[in-house]
């Protein structure tokens, strides 16, 4: 009896061996797409290989930091579209890492929101397609907090102490204290983000916790009454809970916007130009929108987003390119000061 | 005698030989590779620039650096007394018990172990979250009338870390508790000592070893737990593991990760080197 369940056993793995061969070798290329986990709907991914019959490797990185590690190991190699956060994909440029896209074969590149063209770490736009942007949004709940959440000064009110949950991200956060003191979020200046830090200090005893990941779900629970999140992370909220209230605080937007762009030595960059266009298509656009809850970069596929959710993935027509200002690199020296500020505020936190 | 004798070991060594290797790639390289790491200089957007530098060590003794140490520290005895408070005793009656209640008991502690230590980490945020178990239970019972409001505390912080690390106590107690004859106990009892001086002098002592590998198996990883406090805690207890992990994935400034990490790894060695001076032994009881 042991012996045949042996044999059964042995039998299941070279069949599963077998299987895993074949799975690798079908299909008429492979495209490795490595970027966040739950970028894009499956529906999307499938449509692509069944159109085109390339298979869609989907490899995935936690951190832009950790991707440009990989892809600094595989010498630009390995991978054939990545998609990152901007600031990232400045020093990916700076690398050497990228190589220059042939826009001529996007024929939906006419499809962009120059909006978000143009921008710092493509000036260009010699290496990138947008996917996607995200502001930081303070969204409050105002049957807990009462209303009148205008900007980042409001969340010092010591009425909301205990109950503000913010991003783990220390530009974004020590920016709003910049904002707040009226200066950029990409200021070099170490006194300015000392200043800011102190500033910080006396929003300390309001936060009751700083987390990246689904912070969304602390604000729907009753955790805390108001937050500042990340796009995608407004968008869920908004809509688990349309009584919650969402602010483009008055201070200003930061800005982030996510890109493609193909690794130097993509090993199938053809397969990354072809993703990339079928992305790009107004149609299909809009069901990645949807779903992945950042501003639709695309400006063709706003008018196909369904219009319960338009409201948040689209900008205000009065909205111009002077409003934002993107969060940039800055100098090892002030990075420096930022993280000293960031982590003694931290530990502030009580 | 002595042919022979040779010759074993001679054979063990060369069974041995892949530990070494492993020892070598896995641990000593990447270990020449941190104190390395440390000495360089920081690129000013990505990398690190091979130019020899103290200043990331000098960092370290700015205030607010020290003071994630010390709070490592502090958090570290605070988990290590709590989870002596469950782990000793649980370990002591634990060797008490009839080999078929050893077995089962041994089970259940190891069962947790099958799930990811993440996962289990979010049951405790389910227990703790506002209106979650622990608050039910508590205003069920009328000790509080609103929600404590317990995840994202100092407390939270120290339950967490107790859970993770209370069955390194437990088992480190029971081997050292296995071994003592408690015969010797009861020629302690018939000699006129009371329960109380029969413990303090007979069982704690034997057991003494036991306990105090417990504590550094509880104490060293203590000071690395950080997605403890991450998850726990809503990231506003600084240790030094958040801190090392933060500069190495969001600071881009792996040399002074480097150099936060080579000064962790002092403290540890200091630690156990304390613990040899303490307890004489020269190795940790029962577990290596």
């Amino acid at each position: 009896m042991k012996k045949r369940f042996c044999f059964l056993l042995a039998m299941i793995l070279c069949v599963s061996l077998l299987a895993g061969c074949s799975g690798g070798a079908g299909g008429s290329g492979e495209l490795v797409l490595y970027t966040w986990e739950g970028m894009f709907p499956q529906e999307v991914l499938d449509g692509f290989t069944e159109e085109t019959g390339i298979a869609v490797n989907y490899a995935n990185f936690d951190y832009d930091e950790t991707m440009l590690a990989k892809l600094e190991a595989a010498e630009g190699g390995d991978y054939d579209l990545v998609i990152a956060d901007d600031y990232i994909i400045e020093t990916v440029i700076q690398q050497g890492l990228a190589q220059k896209l042939d826009t001529g074969k996007l024929e939906n590149w006419g499809c962009v929101n120059p909006l978000y063209q143009g921008q710092f770490f493509d000036p260009g736009d010699e290496y990138t397609v947008p996917y996607g942007a995200g502001v930081q949004t303070i969204v409050y709940d105002p049957t807990a907090v009462g209303a009148g959440i205008e900007g980042y000064g409001d969340l010092w009110d010591p009425a909301l102490a205990g109950n503000v949950g913010l991003i783990a991200n220390y530009r974004v956060i020590n920016g709003m204290a910049l904002k707040v003191l009226g200066e950029s979020y990409n200021v070099e200046d170490t006194a300015v983000i000392r200043a800011a830090g102190e500033k910080l200090l006396e929003l300390a005893p309001n936060v009751r916790l700083i987390k990246d990941d689904n912070l969304q779900d602390d604000l729907l629970s009753g955790e805390v009454g108001a937050a500042v999140l990340y796009t995608s992370q407004a968008t869920v909220a908004m809509a688990a809970n349309p009584d919650l209230e969402m602010v483009f605080p008055k201070e200003g937007i930061g800005f982030g916007i996510m890109a493609q762009f193909i690794p130097q030595n993509a090993p199938n960059p053809e397969a990354a130009y072809q993703f990339m266009d079928y992305i790009l298509r107004p149609e299909v656009s809009a069901q990645c929108y949807e779903f992945l809850g950042y501003y639709c970069t695309n400006k063709d596929a706003e008018a196909l987003l369904p219009e319960s959710v338009r409201p948040y993935l689209t900008l205000p027509d009065s909205f111009s390119k002077d409003d934002m200002e993107m969060i940039g690199n800055i100098s090892a020296q002030a990075m420096e000061e930022h993280q000293k500020v960031w982590t003694e505020f931290k530990a502030a936190c009580e | 005698m002595g042919k022979p004798k040779r010759k074993t070991a001679g054979a063990g060594a060369l069974a041995a030989l892949p530990l070494y290797v492993f020892a070598l790639v896995f641990v000593l390289g990447p270990l020449i590779y941190m104190v390395a790491l440390s000495f360089m200089t920081r690129a000013e957007a990505w990398g690190v620039v091979p130019e020899a530098t103290l200043k990331n060590y000098a960092d370290i003794f700015q205030p607010v650096y020290l003071e994630t140490f010390w709070e490592s520290i502090k958090l570290a005895v605070v988990s290590t007394l709590l989870v002596i408070a469950i782990g000793y005793p649980f370990g002591y009656f634990m060797a008490k018990l009839t080999a078929k209640w050893k077995k089962r008991t041994m089970l259940l502690l190891m069962i947790p172990f099958w799930t990811s230590s993440l996962i289990r980490l979010y049951g405790w945020i389910i227990i703790f979250r506002a209106g979650g178990v622990f608050d039910s239970c508590l205003m069920a019972l009328h000790i509080t009338e609103e929600p404590l409001k317990m995840l994202y505390t100092y407390p939270a912080v120290v339950v967490g870390m107790a859970y993770a690390l209370a069955p390194f106590m437990i088992f480190a107690v029971y081997s050292s508790a296995e071994k003592l004859d408690f015969s010797l106990v009861e020629a302690a009892r018939d000699l006129g000592a009371t329960p109380w001086q029969a413990f303090r002098t007979v069982s704690f002592k034997l057991t003494l070893p036991g306990l105090l590998s417990g504590v550094v198996l509880t104490f060293v990883p203590s000071m690395g737990l950080f997605f403890i406090a991450d998850i726990l805690g809503g990231n506003k207890v600084v240790l030094v593991g958040n801190l090392i992990q933060e500069q190495l994935m969001k600071a881009h400034n792996w040399p002074f990760a480097a150099a936060l990490s080579v000064a962790l790894l002092a403290l540890t060695t200091l630690i156990l080197f304390l613990y040899r001076k303490l307890s004489g032994a020269s190795d940790l009881e029962g577990l290596v």
